[in-house]
């Protein structure tokens, strides 16, 4: 959980955050030393306490203050012993950090084989193995040991969300796409799983796919809209339904008619847009990505917001022309 | 009765110094105690064999789907509800597949149960010997004694909280007994050992109680007992009902609406 909202934040966090640490490491220099604990006496301990460890030590490793981390972790394996999963998901990672060569992650990689062999039910290490097996671009080795882990818990949504983008990487478009509608079917309000499952239909109806080009883009706008119907001003919902909603239009014919003409549902597919309607959705966006730019403040992405304006930009231009 | 006549005992003081004062301080550190005891006696959690947890969150998964079905399309849902119900069918997913049909264990001769009965065991332990004890030690050393008045009036309904142990009819509902103060450090010092223990402590019997009222709430979804693989055939059979909706038909029409 914390995890990964660490991975959300942006650099700047990372780095004042990262830059903390040395005072926190001494302020909370006597937490959890005494051996009798006395809760009067010394800092009350709590989860938060060690959360806080936790982000730190990511953020140190993420801004490449390697001392700092080690200190942060060995602070958690005093704590929690050398053989707490999670801590030993986290001393992968340093351990991942400090490698100099392919060589080195080679031995870290054996090292997880080793503790994997005797204890298969470690999450923590089978998931760093996963990506040690990536950074070392042994994709397929990597999405093999991913579905091993799916058979074994296919409820874990980090898992999913990593075999898709595995799968997306190799350009295998239906596989992702199972893989998010997975994520989807444990999170159904994950505005921006709708969003990404909307960028990955998108993207395999630009790849291929030139029969049911225009099926698969109506289902990507849907899915944007379901993003920005969950999630006011989500700029990426709103991009991507610009982008697919101006491509729609480029490729229909100029005349569907609403739905009645159109008939009813069949073999489980919705039915087509009628074009006015892909229209308004287009103003729509370019509506509100325009005043999302304009108004942008800290909360959003700057590379997105820029992007934004590069889209609403080249659209304005076309029309122009 | 106009004026009821103030009733006064004349007590001793070292009534205050060798009873009010050496109870309070022992049901304190009996507290204190107990919460290490327990924190001694506390098993770390066993871990799950792989195809337990794989069992579990097989079935998850269905009702996952079942509940989030809205989410995918009908064709999707198709597919995976085929593969599942199929797949629950021949209990695929089952932690021992051969003891399939064969009527469930007696909880008693399992072992994971066993201990999670073992460890409900101790924390009743923890929590009942020093009662006794002290129980004990009271009734044999101060029964009988009133300690001290409340500085305020009661009713005569809190006559036998207060007064357990002393058996006067005629007695002012303030005067407090030797065993009643023992009742009211049992219940009342709560507060006073989250500020000594912090919060989550184990020294107070209220949150014992609470937690055995439902023991394993994060412990699974399988009670001991249970068969797994009944729980699948039912699971396939509501998937098989479920009706399908997909959440995105007519979304563009609701999101137009909304912003108009």
């Amino acid at each position: 959980m914390s995890l990964s909202s660490l991975l959300r934040q942006s650099s700047s966090e990372a780095l004042s955050l990262s830059q903390q640490t040395a005072q926190y490491l001494q302020k909370h220099a006597s937490t959890g030393t005494s051996t009798i604990p006395i809760p009067i006496l010394t800092y009350p301990e709590s989860t938060e306490t060690w959360v806080m460890y936790e982000k730190l030590f990511l953020s140190s490793l993420r801004t490449g203050d390697d001392k700092a981390a080690l200190n942060c972790l060995e602070k958690l394996m005093d704590r929690f012993g050398a053989t707490n999963e999670r801590v030993m998901g986290l001393r992968g990672l340093y351990q991942e950090a400090v490698a100099k060569d392919d060589a080195a992650l080679e031995r870290v990689l054996q090292e997880y084989d080793k503790v994997l062999s005797e204890d298969s039910v470690n999450t923590p290490i089978a998931k760093r193995r996963i990506a040690l097996l990536q950074s070392l671009s042994r994709t397929t080795e990597a999405i093999d040991a991913l579905a091993e882990l799916l058979e074994s818990s296919p409820t874990d949504i980090e898992a999913w969300t990593e075999l898709s983008d595995l799968y997306l990487a190799q350009n295998l478009f239906p596989q992702a796409i199972f893989c998010l509608e997975e994520v989807l079917l444990v999170a159904p309000n994950a505005w921006n799983i709708h969003a990404h499952l909307g960028e990955v239909l998108y993207l395999s109806a630009m790849n291929g796919n030139e029969n049911y080009e225009d099926r698969i883009l109506a289902e990507a706008t849907r899915r944007f809209c379901r993003s920005v119907e969950l999630c006011d001003d989500y700029l990426r919902g709103y991009y991507g339904l610009k982008l697919t909603s101006d491509r729609l239009l480029s490729i229909i014919p100029d005349d569907i008619k609403p739905k009645e003409q159109v008939g009813t549902v069949d073999n489980g597919e919705l039915p087509m847009f009628s074009t006015a309607v892909v229209r308004k959705l287009n103003e729509q966006a370019s509506f509100k990505l325009a005043e999302i730019t304009r108004t942008s403040n800290s909360s959003y992405n700057v590379a997105e917001v820029i992007s934004a304006k590069d889209l609403l930009g080249r659209s304005t231009h076309r029309r122009q022309r | 009765m106009a004026d009821p006549m103030v009733q006064s005992i004349h007590r001793d003081p070292a009534l205050f110094y060798w009873i009010l004062f050496p109870i309070s301080v022992v049901m304190i550190l009996t507290g204190v105690l107990r919460h290490y005891a327990t924190v001694l006696l506390q098993t770390t959690p066993k871990k799950q064999e792989l195809p337990a947890l794989r069992e579990q969150r097989s079935l998850l998964r269905g009702i996952n789907l079942r509940s989030n079905c809205s989410a995918i399309s009908s064709t999707a849902f198709a597919f995976r509800k085929q593969y599942l119900v199929s797949a629950y069918k021949d209990g695929t997913f089952l932690k021992d597949p051969e003891n399939r049909g064969k009527p469930a264990g007696n909880p008693m001769t399992d072992p994971a149960a066993m201990e999670g009965m073992m460890g409900m065991m101790k924390g009743n332990m923890a929590m009942m010997i020093p009662q006794t004890l002290i129980m004990g030690w009271i009734n044999a050393f101060f029964a009988g004694f009133v300690i001290m008045k409340l500085p305020f009036p009661l009713t005569i309904r809190f006559k036998s909280m207060l007064q357990s142990g002393v058996a006067t009819r005629d007695l002012d509902v303030r005067w407090v007994s030797s065993l009643s103060w023992y009742f009211l450090n049992l219940f009342g010092l709560q507060s006073v050992f989250i500020f000594i223990l912090g919060n989550d402590n184990a020294a107070n019997q209220m949150t014992q109680q609470m937690s055995q009222m439902n023991p394993g709430a994060g412990a699974g979804m399988f009670q001991p007992g249970q068969d797994p693989d009944k729980m699948f055939q039912s699971e396939a059979e509501n998937l098989e009902v479920v009706e399908h909706e997909y959440i995105l038909e007519g979304v563009e029409d609701r999101l137009l609406a909304s912003i108009e």
